[in-house]
C-alpha cells in the first residue's frame, strides 16, 4: 500500500512546507474550499473513517452533530496527548508530517466552521512542540491559517497548548477542561463537546491520526477511502510496535492487518527468535493476549470479539521470558498514578489492586489474594466516572484471566 | 410532562430534572455523597447509583437526567452490592477515627456505612497517612478523613467565589489544601465547612469539646452582625452556646455565611464581659446592684431635666439593639424625659440615605429582595464592598456576575477586584464628580420615562459634566469611562448598591442625587448596604430626632398627636438633635446627660479626641454595654448588656425583612427594655410591659408600616415589605432639593496630595468583632493600604511599619501593597487601636448631617 499518512516522511525535511507542498500537499485544502462545507462533511462521512484516539466513533457523524448545533462560535481541537504507554504513533505525524495535520485541521474546520483551533499536545513532546511551531509559523506565512486563507475568506487560527504530563487529559471532555485552565479531570457526559465543549460552546475533539487522515479522504474521495482495509472500519492505520521485537517502530499499514503479520512480518519477529508469550494489541489499557489469538484482524470489530481492543493501536509483544505478574504490575501503577483522583472506585480501587499485586511480586501473596483481586477489580468495573478506571480493572482482569498460574505460583513459591 | 417509573412506581414531572430529584419527589430515598442541592451536578463518589432499563451500567443518579418512559430500580441487588462496593473503597484509606472524630455523630460517612456499607472491611493493605493540619487559627483540615467529593472546593469555587481551595495531587494521593498553603488567607466564611459530610474540614473553634449527640437543644435565629440578617443555628448544651452552624437551605442566606456569623459568636462568651453595673465613685468605676444603679440614673435624670431642661439631655442607640429595645428607648426620651434628642447609628449614612432616595421616589424604595440582584443584567456599586460589609449579599453580585452581568464598582471593593469590569477608586471629590458626569453622559443615551416630572426637572437641570473634563480630574482613562456609560446604558434591570462612603463626605448629598438620577434613569433598584443587624429597624422605631415610629416626621402635627393619644404620652413638637449634633452639643456643653445604648461613639465617629472631649464634657453619662468600651470607660454608670443570644425581639434588615431572635441562653442581666421601662417608672411613666410581646404589639399598633405583623408571620421569614400591604406614602416631596453647583467644586477641588479612606473589612465589623478572639486571629494587625507606586517611592515593601500623620493625629500601621489603588488614594480600617478615626478630623456634611471623612490628607513617614 502506498503510504499516506507517513508520506515522504523519510526526507529529512519532512516537515518543511516546501517539501510537503512539493509532494502534493495542500491540494486538498484548494479541493476542499471548492466544496461546501456539507460536502465535505459528507465524504467524511462516505469514508467510514472512524476516530483513531481510542473509542472509535464515526467521525462524519461528530462533525455532523457540531453542525447541528446552532451556537457558536465552534472550536476544534486536535487531542496530541498521546498519553498511553505503548503509544507513540501521533508522534510520527507531530514531528515528521506536521503539515499533514494542519491541512487536515483547516480542512475540517472549515467543515464545522470552526475559527480557532487548539492543539493540545502532550508535554514532554518538546521535539514535536518546536516542529508544530515551526510548521504553523509556515503555514501563516503561505497563508494556509489567518483570516483570509488562500483569499477565500475562511479564517482559521490554530493554537499549540502543551499539557503537563496527565494520561487523563487525553480524555477529551478532562482535555477541555485542562485547556480552560483548570484541573484535568472528566466532566459530565452528555452534554457532549459536540454542544458543550470549550467555553461550553461547540466542539469537535480529534485525535491527530483522524485529522491527518481527512486530507486523503479528500484527495481520493470518501468512496475509493472506503475500500481500504477492513470494511467497516476502512483507512490506513498506524501502529506503533514495540516490546520484544526485531524491527519495533511505527508501521503505516491498512486496517485489519492481523498480529502475526505486523509482528511477524513488518516487525521481523520476535527478538533472539524466542517464543511469543502475550501481546497487547492496543496500548496497555486493552486487554491481553494470548499468542492464539494473534491471527485476528486489527480493527474496532473484529478485537473485541477476541477479548481486547484496537484502542491506539499500539502493539507491545512479550516473550516467553516475561513475567506477566510484572507486568500487570507495572501496568496498574500507572493507572494509580495516572488515576485523576474524582471518582471513589477508581481512586481507591486502583491503588487496592495495585497493593495486592505488589505484595504478590514482593512474595508476601496470600491465599485468597487473587479471588480477592478479581473482586476489588469487579467492584470498580462498571462504576467509575470516565473509562479510565474501568480500563485499569479489565485490563487486570485479562491478566488474571490469562495468566493466573503464574500468580499462583508467585504465591506459593513466596 | 414527563413520565418514569422508579421502582415501579409511577413518576410525572413537569421538565426534566435528575433521576436522584424525580426520587426525591416521589419520597425515594437515594443515598449521596458528593451531590448538594447549590451545587452543580458532579458525579464523583459514585455512591448513587441506579439501574435503569436498557442500560447495561449503572448510572450515577445526580448526574443523569430523566427520559420519558425511564425505568428506574434504586433498590435492586446489583445497586446494594455496589453501594457497599463503594463504600468499602471510601473506607480503605480512611483512618476510622470515629472516637475522636468531632463529626462523629453526624458524618455522612458513618451514617452510609452504617446504613449500606460492609460490616467489616478487608483492605490490609497499609493506610494514606496525612498529617492533621492546625496551622490556621480557625480551619482544621484532616485529609486523611477526606472522601474527596470537592464539595469544599466547589462551594469555595462557584458559590462563595473565592476560589482559595483546590484538590492538590491526583488519585489516591490527592487531597485539599487552600492556594496559599497552610493557612487559609481566604474569607473564612466556613461555607466548606458546612458542606463537608465527614469530619475532613472542621471549625478550631470548638474542636474536641463537644460531642455532637450531646448537643441539647438548637435554637433557629438571625445573625447580629450585619443588616444582611442570616438565619443560623445555635446549638446549645446546658447554658453554653456550643457553636453556630447555618442550615443548608434555610432563611434568606439558604445556609450560607460569612465569617463573622460562622466564626464571630465567640465574643458572647468572651470574659471581659461585664456582668454588673458600675457607678463612678470618687473617679472610678465601681460595681453596684442593679437596683441601685437604676435609680441612680433615674435620680439624676430627673435632677439635669429639672436644672437644665429636657432638651439637655440626649439618647443613642446602637444599631446591635432589637426594634423592641430601640422602640422602648425612643418612647423613654420622648414621653418619660420630654425630648426628642434621640438619634441612632443609622443616621451616620444607612438613615440619610434612605431618607433622600424615599424622599424622591417614595417610602420602601430601598426594600428590595436581596436574590433580585443574581437576576440582575448589571450591577453598579458604589460606596462599599458588599463581600465586606455584607457578604452574603455580596455573593449575590458574585453570581450575577457568574451569569455574564457587567459590574461596575465606584469606590474601593477588594472582594470585587475579579468580578468587576469597571473598578474607579476615588477620592470622594472625584465620586461626586465621575458620578455627575454618568449621569449627564446617560442622559444623552436614555430618554427620560416620564414617570416623575418634578424629578425629571431637576434631572434636566444638572450642570452637564463632560467625560472628557471628569476624566482629566480624576485621571481616569476617557475609554474606561466611555465604556462604562455605555455598559450602564445597557443595563435593563440592575441592581445599584449603594454603601456609606459615599454619603459620609462633604459632597455626599451631591453624590446622593445624582445616583438618585442614575437609578431613576437606568431603572435601577436601590440596595443600601447597612453595616448592622438593625439600622433599618431603628429607622422604623422612630429612632430619629425628627421622627416617630414608621418614618412620620414629627413635625407634621396630625400623626403626632395620633402618636400622643394611642400612647398616652406628650411628644415635644420640636425636632431634636441628630447623633453628630449631640457630640457637638456636648462638645459645646450643651447636653449634660447622654444615655448611649450599645454603641462606641468614639470608635465610630471621626475624630478620637473630639469625640472623646465631647463624653468627657457631659456631667452624666451612661452606657449599656456587654464590654467596658472606650466610650464606656468615660461612662459614669456602665449597665451590662445582654448579648443577641440572650434575648429576645426583632429586626429588620436592610431589604426590611422583619426577622426574629431568640433567647438560646441565659446571660448575667436585664433586658434593655425591662431596664428602661424601670426607669421611667421612676420618672412617672409606666409603660406596662410584661414582655416583648406587648411592646411588639405596641408597635404594631402604633406604626402603620408594621400594621397587624405578629411575631408568627415573623417567624416564617417571609415578613416582606410592604408587610400587610400597608399603604405607602406617596407624598414625595421634592421641593428643596438644592441643585449642586458641580462646576464650582470641580474649580475648587483641591486633588494635591494623597488623601485616607476607609476600608469596610470583611473580619472586622463595628464593635462585636473586636471582641471575638476567632475573627481577631484572622487578620490582628491594623494596616495601611497603599498603591504600588507610593509604596515604591517610599521603598516600602509588604508589612512594613509605617507613621500616617494627618493634621488630627498620627498613627503606626503596617503596609499593605495594593496595585489596584490610584497613588493618591490609601485605605485604614476603623481598628480598635490604629484605625482611620484617629486620624480623620472632626466634620459633618452640611446638608445631611453624616459625619464627612473626606479631606484628610496623609504623610507616610517612614
Ligand atoms: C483515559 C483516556 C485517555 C485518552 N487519551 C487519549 C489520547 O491520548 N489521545 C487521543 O487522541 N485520545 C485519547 N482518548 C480518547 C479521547 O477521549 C477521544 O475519544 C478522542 O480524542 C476522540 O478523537 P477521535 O474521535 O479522533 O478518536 C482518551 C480517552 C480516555 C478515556
Ligand atoms: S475513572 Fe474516575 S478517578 Fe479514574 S480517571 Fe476517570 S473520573 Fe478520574
Ligand atoms: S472558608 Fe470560605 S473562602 Fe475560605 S476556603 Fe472555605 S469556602 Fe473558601
Ligand atoms: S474536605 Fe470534605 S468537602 Fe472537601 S473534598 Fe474532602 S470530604 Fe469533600
Ligand atoms: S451523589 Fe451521585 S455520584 Fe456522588
Amino acid at each position: 500500500m502506498e503510504r499516506v499518512l507517513l508520506r515522504n516522511t523519510e526526507s529529512p525535511h519532512s516537515a518543511d512546507i516546501h517539501e510537503y507542498i512539493k509532494g502534493g500537499g495542500y491540494i486538498s485544502l484548494h479541493k476542499a474550499f471548492e466544496m461546501k462545507p456539507f460536502d465535505v462533511i459528507d465524504e467524511v462521512r462516505r469514508s467510514g473513517l472512524r476516530g483513531r484516539g481510542g473509542a472509535g466513533f464515526p467521525t462524519g457523524m461528530k462533525w455532523s452533530f457540531a453542525v447541528a448545533d446552532p451556537q457558536t462560535p465552534k472550536y476544534l481541537i486536535c487531542n496530541a496527548d498521546e498519553g498511553e504507554p505503548g503509544t507513540f504513533k501521533d508522534r510520527g505525524i507531530l514531528e515528521k508530517n506536521p503539515h499533514l495535520l494542519i491541512e487536515g485541521m483547516v480542512i475540517s474546520a472549515y467543515a464545522i466552521e470552526a475559527a480557532w483551533g487548539y492543539i493540545y499536545l502532550r508535554g514532554e513532546y518538546p521535539r514535536a512542540k518546536d516542529v508544530l511551531l515551526s510548521a504553523i509559523k509556515q503555514a501563516y506565512e503561505k497563508n494556509y491559517l489567518g483570516d483570509n486563507i488562500l483569499g477565500k475568506g475562511v479564517g482559521f487560527h490554530l493554537h499549540v497548548h502543551c499539557g503537563a504530563g496527565a494520561y487523563i487529559c487525553g480524555e477529551e471532555t478532562a482535555l477541555i477542561e485542562s485547556l480552560e485552565g483548570k484541573r484535568g479531570q472528566p466532566r459530565i457526559k452528555p452534554p457532549f463537546p459536540v454542544n458543550e465543549g470549550f467555553s461550553l460552546k461547540p466542539t469537535i475533539i480529534n485525535n491527530v491520526e483522524t485529522l491527518a487522515n481527512i486530507p486523503c479522504i479528500i484527495e481520493i474521495g470518501g468512496d475509493a477511502y472506503s475500500k481500504i482495509g477492513s470494511p467497516e472500519c476502512p483507512g490506513p492505520k498506524l501502529y506503533s510496535v514495540s516490546g520484544h521485537v526485531k524491527r519495533p517502530g511505527v508501521y503505516e499499514l491498512p486496517m485489519g492487518v492481523t498480529l502475526r503479520e505486523i509482528i511477524y512480518t513488518h516487525c521481523g519477529g520476535i527478538l533472539g527468535d524466542k517464543k511469543l508469550k502475550a501481546v497487547i494489541p492496543g496500548g496497555i489499557s486493552t486487554p491481553v493476549l494470548t499468542p492464539d489469538k494473534i491471527d485476528c484482524p486489527m480493527d474496532f470489530r473484529n478485537l473485541p470479539r477476541v477479548g481486547s481492543l484496537l484502542g491506539s493501536g499500539a502493539v507491545i509483544a512479550f516473550d516467553e521470558t516475561v513475567d506477566m505478574v510484572n507486568v500487570c504490575l507495572r501496568i496498574t501503577k500507572f493507572f494509580e498514578h495516572e488515576s485523576c483522583g474524582k471518582c471513589t472506585p477508581c481512586r481507591e480501587g486502583v491503588g487496592w489492586m495495585r497493593a495486592i499485586i505488589e505484595r504478590i511480586c514482593g512474595g508476601a501473596g496470600r491465599n485468597g489474594d487473587l479471588d480477592h483481586l478479581m473482586e476489588v477489580s469487579s467492584n470498580i468495573l462498571g462504576k467509575t466516572f470516565c473509562p479510565l478506571g474501568d480500563s485499569a480493572a479489565t485490563v487486570v482482569q485479562s491478566y488474571l484471566g490469562n495468566f493466573r498460574h503464574e500468580f499462583e505460583e508467585k504465591i506459593k513459591n513466596r | 410532562m414527563i413520565t418514569i417509573t422508579i421502582n415501579e412506581k409511577k413518576i410525572t414531572l413537569e421538565k426534566p430534572v435528575t433521576i436522584l430529584e424525580a426520587a426525591r419527589s416521589a419520597g425515594i430515598h437515594i443515598p449521596t455523597l458528593c451531590h448538594e442541592d447549590i451545587l452543580e451536578p458532579y458525579g464523583g463518589c459514585r455512591l448513587c447509583l441506579v439501574e435503569v432499563e436498557k442500560v447495561p451500567r449503572l448510572l450515577s443518579a445526580c448526574t443523569q437526567y430523566i427520559t420519558e418512559g425511564m425505568v428506574v430500580r434504586t433498590e435492586t441487588e446489583r445497586v446494594i452490592e455496589a453501594r457497599r462496593a463503594i463504600l468499602e473503597f471510601l473506607l480503605i484509606n480512611h483512618p476510622l477515627d470515629c472516637s475522636f472524630c468531632d463529626k462523629a455523630g453526624e458524618c455522612d460517612l458513618q451514617d452510609l456505612a452504617m446504613k449500606y456499607g460492609p460490616a467489616t472491611g478487608r483492605f490490609a493493605e497499609g493506610k494514606r497517612k496525612h498529617p492533621e493540619s492546625y496551622d490556621d487559627p480557625l480551619i482544621v483540615r484532616n485529609m486523611e478523613r477526606c472522601v474527596l467529593c470537592s464539595k469544599c472546593v466547589r462551594m469555595c469555587e462557584d458559590v462563595q467565589g473565592a476560589s482559595a481551595l483546590c484538590i492538590t495531587n491526583r488519585g489516591s494521593k490527592s487531597y485539599v489544601e487552600p492556594f496559599s498553603g497552610g493557612r487559609y488567607n481566604c474569607e473564612y466564611c466556613g461555607n466548606c465547612l458546612t458542606v463537608c459530610p465527614v469530619g475532613a474540614i472542621m471549625s478550631g473553634l470548638h474542636r474536641h469539646d463537644y460531642r455532637s449527640w450531646l448537643i441539647e437543644r438548637e435554637v433557629e435565629t438571625v445573625c447580629s452582625y450585619c443588616g444582611v440578617g442570616c438565619s443560623l443555628l445555635l446549638q446549645i448544651r446546658g447554658n453554653s452556646l456550643i457553636r453556630t452552624v447555618p442550615k443548608i437551605g434555610r432563611g434568606l442566606n439558604r445556609g450560607l455565611l460569612c465569617s463573622k456569623g460562622r466564626f464571630g459568636y465567640d465574643y458572647i462568651s468572651n470574659s471581659e464581659r461585664l456582668d454588673t453595673p458600675l457607678i463612678r465613685r470618687n473617679g472610678e468605676l465601681q460595681p453596684a446592684a442593679w437596683s441601685e444603679a437604676i435609680t441612680h440614673i433615674a435620680r439624676r435624670l430627673k435632677e439635669i431635666k429639672e436644672n437644665h431642661g429636657s432638651d439637655a439631655i440626649a439618647g443613642i442607640v446602637s444599631g446591635r439593639c432589637t426594634n423592641e429595645d430601640a422602640y422602648v428607648f425612643q418612647k423613654f426620651f420622648r414621653g418619660a424625659i420630654g425630648t426628642n434628642n434621640i438619634d441612632s447609628v443609622a443616621s451616620l449614612a444607612y438613615g440619610p440615605a434612605q431618607r433622600f432616595f424615599e424622599r424622591i421616589f417614595g417610602q420602601g424604595v430601598t426594600a428590595n429582595d436581596i436574590h433580585g440582584i443574581s437576576n440582575s443584567d448589571g450591577i453598579f456599586v458604589i460606596g462599599g464592598d458588599p463581600t465586606g460589609i455584607n457578604p452574603v449579599l455580596g455573593l449575590q453580585v458574585r453570581s450575577a456576575c457568574k451569569k455574564g452581568a457587567p459590574v461596575v464598582v465606584m469606590g474601593y471593593a477588594e472582594g470585587l477586584k475579579r468580578f468587576s469590569k469597571h473598578a474607579f477608586i476615588t477620592n470622594s471629590t472625584t465620586e461626586t464628580v465621575l458620578l455627575a458626569s454618568l449621569v449627564s453622559e446617560i442622559k444623552k443615551k436614555k430618554s427620560l420615562p416620564g414617570e416623575r416630572p418634578v424629578f425629571e426637572e431637576i434631572i434636566s437641570g444638572l450642570q452637564p459634566v463632560p467625560l472628557k473634563d471628569a476624566s482629566e480630574m480624576s485621571g481616569f482613562g476617557l475609554n474606561d469611562l466611555v465604556d462604562t456609560v455605555d455598559t450602564l446604558s445597557n443595563m435593563i434591570n440592575p441592581s445599584i448598591i449603594v454603601g456609606r462612603d459615599i454619603v459620609q463626605t462633604s459632597t455626599g448629598h451631591m453624590s446622593l442625587l445624582f445616583l438618585a438620577a442614575l437609578a431613576y434613569l437606568l431603572n435601577g433598584r436601590i440596595y443600601l448596604l447597612s453595616e448592622l443587624p438593625n439600622e433599618q429597624g431603628l429607622l422604623d422605631m422612630g429612632c430619629q430626632p425628627d421622627m416617630l415610629p414608621s418614618g412620620r416626621p414629627l413635625t407634621i402635627e396630625t400623626f403626632r398627636t395620633r402618636c400622643e393619644e394611642t400612647l398616652g404620652i406628650a411628644i415635644p413638637s420640636t425636632p431634636g438633635l441628630n447623633y453628630v449634633e449631640m457630640i457637638e452639643a456636648a462638645h459645646a456643653g450643651r447636653i449634660k446627660a447622654l444615655y448611649v445604648m450599645g454603641e462606641d461613639t468614639v470608635q465610630g465617629l471621626p475624630d478620637r479626641n473630639y469625640v472623646s472631649d465631647a463624653l468627657r464634657n457631659v456631667e452624666f453619662l451612661v452606657v449599656q454595654d456587654m464590654f467596658l468600651t472606650e466610650t464606656a470607660q468615660y461612662a459614669d454608670v456602665v449597665l451590662p448588656s445582654l448579648s443577641w443570644a440572650e434575648k429576645e425581639g426583632s429586626y429588620t434588615n436592610l431589604e426590611r425583612r422583619v426577622q426574629l431572635t431568640k433567647k438560646a441562653v441565659e446571660g448575667e442581666g436585664i433586658e434593655e427594655w425591662k431596664i428602661i421601662s424601670e426607669m421611667s417608672k421612676i420618672l412617672g411613666l409606666d409603660m406596662g410591659y410584661r414582655s416583648v410581646t406587648d411592646i411588639f404589639t405596641e408597635i404594631v399598633r402604633i406604626s402603620h408600616i408594621y400594621r397587624e405583623i405578629t411575631y408568627n408571620d415573623i417567624t416564617s421569614g417571609r415578613c416582606m415589605w410592604p408587610y400587610k400591604g400597608g399603604p405607602l406614602r406617596h407624598d414625595v416631596h421634592i421641593e428643596g432639593i438644592e441643585l449642586p453647583d458641580i462646576v464650582s467644586v470641580m474649580k475648587n477641588a483641591d486633588e494635591s496630595g494623597v488623601q485616607v479612606r476607609r476600608e469596610a473589612h470583611l473580619f472586622h465589623s463595628q464593635n462585636a468583632s473586636r471582641y471575638s478572639p476567632a475573627l481577631q486571629s484572622i487578620s490582628p494587625e491594623p494596616y495601611v493600604k497603599m498603591s504600588e507606586t507610593l509604596a515604591g517611592r517610599l521603598s516600602l515593601r509588604d508589612g512594613e511599619h509605617v507613621k500616617v500623620v494627618t493634621e488630627a493625629g498620627s498613627i503606626t500601621l503596617s503596609v499593605h501593597r495594593d496595585p489596584c489603588l490610584p497613588e493618591n488614594v490609601v485605605l485604614i480600617p476603623p481598628f480598635e487601636k490604629g484605625g482611620i478615626f484617629e486620624i480623620t478630623k472632626w466634620k459633618v456634611n452640611p446638608v445631611t448631617k453624616a459625619p464627612a471623612l473626606d479631606g484628610n490628607r496623609v504623610i507616610i513617614e517612614t
